[in-house]
């Protein structure tokens, strides 16, 4: 994005914000000496977080930079059928119902630190864990690149390019690394909380100004009426299949993201949980919402983009906006870094559920579980840390369009959901089926990814689930499951 | 004793509704007519779909507050219990 607007002003707001991140590490840090002892206290803020800090974290791993930057292009392209990203949104919030709640239960119960220890503690399977654990990984990671990405396009475009891609992306990385290795899941549910007001604010200004500037919604329809009346009609059949396959494949795919599982533990109550997610199920109206009625003026204000164009037209927006006045010239700085902000605080959260499944799962499990709950930290801190240095290297080729990667991690991390939610409730679910199905799963939506297939218009993220799905429940009801594996699978799930 | 514990995934009503606002919520059942209606500047089937997803909204703050009860009185007990 280019932002010819700022300069100097972007500079500032970027060094503040760096600075206030760096200042809530540092003051966890100074209050919390004690959280490097111990996995709970480090991954999970000692299992305390109230209503409006869990709130912010979900809010942070659901809505990052892109909702902001990313959305309105696909809305200024595909127009009223982009509508579908309110609804979304609010999916994932119906998805949790179908498995937080226990998951919460069990969670205290066990004392459970990543979603692969449920996955261990359920089937005691060390093939199901390591696959699921790698599939996790491999996912965050993809999303860790692509919000490193983000950062330096992002800081290179607030700064009109006098900080370069490169050194923006390595200014932002190393104070989330600083803080989030001071203070844990607090420092980061604590950043969340700065960054996800900054965030609102901000695009509450973008669509004020839009409204002044370039007229409303209204105007805009009169626009796509005359030139371009496909962006307002019904969606067709296959626009309706893509429609539905988006709002199961989001709601189920974002409500399993590990770090999104992570926050259930770190509750303080089940009433705070609750309180949380009632908040959440209305957000989509004014982050979706909001973004998407920007993209919807955007295709009157602008006319006529590429679809490379329209990748920049936030950007342009927002340069019109802030020429007009002070006020505009200082919120759209603010919008910026609070999009920059917002990326840093998705990365964090990512970064810490990455090392606690070092820590916690294979290096605790499995390599040395003899190790102090120091050392296990200490090792799934510096793997991370490892891991960062080499996305970095890769951030510096940035790949295409964002919203493929989007999809592509999602159709990994989404494998995970039948053996992680059935487990929960269904005591025959057989172990290896699971395993088969994960893996079958896996292949056939990372194939169809990969090959650019595509069957009925329904993504191949969901192709995927379906037979992963398929293998375990048929394989559960033709497999037998010995009557000790049933009792013991009872006890555990223990409802 | 208090009330009983509830799991919102036990409670196959709540299922069925979420299923009808589910397709409610996709825009299949549109007819073309709706094509040249706008209130507000939108179409008649956005506004249709925003109107359904309020509702879905709704209906899930209800179902959290009032269907899901497993640790809460347990929780609470020992809160009062500790102080």
């Amino acid at each position: 994005m280019d932002l010819a607007f700022s300069g100097w002003s972007g500079i500032l707001i970027l060094a503040v914000y760096g600075a206030i991140m760096l200042g809530v590490g540092l003051f966890t840090y100074l209050r919390n000496r004690n959280i490097h002892e111990s996995l709970d206290e480090y991954y999970l803020g000692g299992r305390g977080l109230g209503v409006t800090v869990l709130f912010f974290t979900f809010f942070a791993t659901q809505y990052s930079g892109n909702t902001v930057v990313g959305y309105p292009p696909s809305a200024y392209r595909q127009g009223f059928e982009y509508l579908v990203s309110v609804p979304f949104f609010i999916m994932i919030i119906m998805a949790y119902l179908l498995f937080a709640p226990r998951l919460y239960s069990i969670g205290k119960k066990y004392k459970l630190v990543t979603p692969a220890q449920w996955l261990e503690k359920r089937f005691k399977s060390k093939a199901v864990t390591i696959l699921a654990s790698l599939l996790m990984l491999y996912g965050l990671g993809n999303y860790l690149l692509e919000q490193f990405v983000a950062i330096g396009q992002g800081v290179s475009g607030l700064t009109g390019g006098t900080i370069p891609y490169q050194l923006g992306v390595i200014f932002f990385v190393i104070i989330m690394l600083v803080y989030g290795w001071l203070g844990g899941m607090r420092s980061v549910a604590y950043t969340d909380t700065m960054q996800g007001f900054a965030l609102l604010f901000g695009v509450f200004m973008l669509l004020i100004g839009s409204i002044v500037y370039f007229g409303g919604v209204p105007t805009s329809t009169d626009y796509m009426q005359a030139y371009s009346p496909e962006k307002l009609g019904i969606p067709d059949a296959p626009g309706v299949r893509n429609w539905l396959s988006l709002l199961l494949l989001i709601g189920i795919g974002a409500a399993v993201y590990p770090h999104a599982i992570q926050r259930i533990f770190s509750a303080k109550s089940e009433k705070t949980l609750k309180r949380s997610f009632s908040r959440m199920a209305w957000m989509p109206f004014v982050t979706a919402g909001i973004v998407f009625l920007i993209g919807i003026i955007g295709i009157n204000a602008f006319p006529g983009l590429s679809t490379g164009e329209s990748e920049q037209l936030v950007g342009k927006m927002a340069s019109s906006i802030a020429s007009q006045n002070a006020l505009f010239y200082w919120a759209m700085i603010f919008l910026f870094g609070g999009v920059i902000a917002a990326i840093v605080s998705t990365a964090d959260s990512i970064l810490l559920t990455f090392s606690s499944i070092i820590s916690n799962d294979l290096y605790g499990h499995y390599i040395n579980p003899e190790a102090s709950d120091r050392k296990k930290l200490l090792v799934g801190k510096l793997v991370g840390v490892a891991a960062v240095a080499i996305l970095i290297l890769i951030a510096w080729f940035p790949p295409g369009t964002l919203y493929q990667i989007f999809v592509l991690k999602f159709e990994l991390l989404i494998q995970i959901s039948p053996g992680f939610i059935l487990g929960l409730y269904w005591n025959r679910l057989n172990t290896k089926t699971v395993f088969a199905g994960m893996l079958a799963g896996t292949i056939v939506a990372s194939v169809m990814t990969i090959m650019d297939l595509s069957l009925l218009n329904i993504a191949s993220g969901l192709w995927g689930l379906l037979l992963n799905l398929s293998i375990c429940v048929v394989g559960s009801l033709v497999m037998s499951v010995t009557e000790a594996e049933e009792t013991e699978s009872r006890e555990v799930i223990g409802m | 004793m208090g009330k009983p514990r509830k799991e919102p995934i036990k409670n196959p009503k709540l299922w069925i509704v979420f299923v009808i606002l589910l397709a409610l919520l996709t825009p299949w059942y549109f007819p073309g007519s709706f094509d040249d209606m706008f209130i507000f500047g939108m179409p008649l089937w956005a506004i249709s779909i925003i109107v359904v997803s309020i509702l879905l909204s709704a209906f899930l703050s209800y179902v959290i507050k009032n269907h899901w009860m497993i640790e809460e009185e347990k929780e609470e007990m020992d809160e009062k219990g500790v102080k």
